[in-house]
């Protein structure tokens, strides 16, 4: 390894894990990227993380951080404030995002401009604490801006959150999926993962009506049971610092199949676990 | 304690959930998650504890250290003349949850301060506390523990309780020596030395007696112990229930002002108490046997906190 001052090759500028101070390069030919900083005209990283190098761009990226959104992002997010015309959403980033009340959907899919009368009762379609799905429209300096138009965006019910590192959830085409073992997941950009009841797809258009509602379903024990599993796995893929997609997920779910739902997390099983869905990831890459 | 606002969705799942005896992580209402347990590392206190109640090495997570004092005795501290005393204090750290940031965890340090004078400064405790008196009416121990919570991940009191016993059956105290010495005037005094020595140390007197806590959580009609952050956000009601060795009940704390609890369900949950305890004595056991055996292992370099952090 070269002295931190006078590097050199390309290898060595790239995959190569830093800490908040130290030098990258003193290369007049690099160009200072995200989570980096100059000094003295060397490049010094101000996050611990692991080198990048685009042509002349250096960055880092960290290894812990929080969500930083891009349009077009699935998210999953918590209302924590009702202001006038819009609400606050917690999405895990360094701001609120914000969701218009122009930007979502009334109930039964009517398509009409919203009035006072619609403002007035904006509790009724979203209240501190509740859960949306919603995708990113705009990515502005004053936080995200949400929208819920669409029928499978809206207020989340029948499951729990598991809440993961963003940098753990790809970006893909889809972020809703049916598992085969009976239990939906919204895998949220911004680490926010919602395991829910499987709800058939042909009832959720006949359900317009239901798009806002803060009832359950009725949950039997055995679909209880999966979604725990499947929550457990999550927590358990996130601890084992791997990417979250439905795949992982499944392969995790089903070597989890011979042990009890409460084990999963308890060190003994954890730690065999982790063994062998590491290696069934390893297989597949 | 943490203030976590779920949806009406999240709020009834996990309500349901425990009415049906099933919680979100898939453990029962009795279930508990793992504990890991570190002794003396604080080499400066005459005992000291780390607990940390959580699955996969993130939970809630308590520092407990003691420290011995001697203190003249004067008819104002309200200590009887032939006994020592044990003086609790709970920190939350900042650290620890965003409402403990300024004076937001004032309210719950005091809440706990007073329920670990409860369970510990008295004969409930089962401590011997009459042999922390060096002479009567001159002077006694004053026993200090201060706790330190340093993460929150539900149900802080029972691992509270935990790291408490633990820093206390490591506490370690000086001998004293006491002499008579006549004064001038021929009459005898009497007079003591504390002898400084780390190898001429002793235990509390009676530490093995000491209770363990199992707190309840109401959420709808039922109760589970050891919550998680979501489950404790949903409970109206929590009621801490102490029990000694010998299966008796030596303190009870209510805490959570949404509701109270119906008497029938209370008559269980002091019967849950005992059959919890039973089984948190034999775990305690283990666990601090096996923290012993690595404070003896590293004896020349006390554990420090990041090992702490490695258990998986």
């Amino acid at each position: 390894m070269q002295a931190d001052n006078d590097f050199a090759t390309d290898a060595e500028l790239s995959s190569r894990i830093v800490t908040p101070g130290s030098a990258i390069t003193s290369d007049p030919m690099y160009m200072r990227g995200h989570g980096t900083f100059t000094e003295n005209d060397t490049i010094y990283s101000s996050v611990s993380g692991v080198v990048e190098r685009i042509n002349k761009l250096v960055s880092v990226r960290s290894l812990k951080q929080r969500y930083s959104g891009e349009v077009g992002d699935i998210v999953v997010g918590r209302i924590t404030e009702v202001g006038s015309k819009r609400w606050r959403v917690d999405v895990n980033s360094r701001q609120d995002g914000v969701l218009m009340l122009s930007s979502i959907n009334l109930p039964g899919g009517i398509l009409r401009r919203k009035s006072e009368s619609d403002e007035l009762q904006m509790r009724t379609f979203f209240a501190e604490g509740d859960l949306v799905f919603a995708e990113v429209q705009l990515n502005t300096p004053a936080g995200l801006s949400l929208h819920t138009r669409s029928i499978q965006y809206g207020k989340l019910r029948n499951g729990q959150l598991v809440t993961v590192f963003p940098q753990l959830v790809p970006r893909s085409r889809n972020h809703f999926h049916s598992l085969p073992c009976g239990v939906d997941v919204v895998i949220g950009v911004n680490g926010y993962i919602w395991v829910s009841k499987q709800v058939p797809a042909s009832k959720v258009e006949e359900n317009a009506e239901l798009i806002y509602s803060d009832k359950n379903d009725s949950i039997s024990d055995h679909e209880r049971e999966a979604i725990a599993r499947v929550a457990n796995c999550i927590s358990l893929l996130n601890r084992l610092y791997v990417k979250i997609t439905d795949a992982s997920i499944m392969y995790a779910y089903e070597e989890s199949l011979h042990h009890l739902v409460k084990d999963l997390l308890t060190k003994r099983v954890a730690v065999d676990l982790a063994h062998s869905v590491k290696s069934r990831l390893a297989q597949q890459s | 304690m943490a203030s976590l606002t779920l949806s009406p969705a999240e709020h009834d799942f996990i309500t349901r959930g425990v009415e049906s005896g099933f919680r979100s992580d898939g453990r029962g209402s009795l279930d508990r998650r793992e504990v890991t347990l570190r002794i003396g590392m604080i080499s400066q206190a005459n005992g000291s504890a780390r607990c940390r109640v959580g699955n996969l090495g993130v939970g809630t997570d308590i520092l407990v250290g003691i420290k011995a004092e001697v203190n003249p005795w004067s008819p104002s501290d309200g200590v009887p003349e032939n006994s020592g005393t044990i003086v609790c204090n709970v920190d939350c750290s900042p650290s620890a949850a965003q409402e403990f940031e300024g004076r937001g965890g004032e309210e719950l340090n005091v809440e706990l301060t007073q329920l670990l004078d409860r369970i510990f400064n008295g004969p409930q405790s089962g401590i011997d506390l009459e042999k922390l008196c060096i002479i009567p009416k001159q002077a006694y121990w004053i026993l200090h523990v201060d706790v330190l919570v340093l993460d929150v991940k539900g149900g802080i009191v029972d691992a509270l309780v935990w790291a408490t016993r633990a820093a206390l059956m490591s506490t370690r105290l000086p001998r004293v020596v006491v002499e008579s010495i006549p004064d001038e005037n021929g009459v005898m005094q009497a007079e003591f030395d504390v002898v400084d020595d780390p190898e001429d140390m002793t235990e509390l007197v009676g530490v093995e007696n000491m209770p363990i806590a199992v707190t309840f959580f109401q959420i709808g009609r039922r109760f589970v112990v050891d919550p998680s952050e979501q489950e404790e956000a949903v409970s109206q009601a929590r009621m801490t229930v102490a029990v000694s060795p010998g299966m008796d009940i030596c303190a009870m704390q209510k805490g959570g002002v949404l509701r109270g609890f119906s008497p029938a369900l209370l008559a269980e949950i002091m019967q849950s108490a005992q059959t919890v305890a039973s089984e948190e004595f034999e775990r305690f056991k283990n666990l601090y046997s096996e923290a012993r055996s690595q404070t003896l292992d590293q004896m020349d370099e006390p554990s420090t906190g990041s090992t702490f952090l490695v258990p998986f």
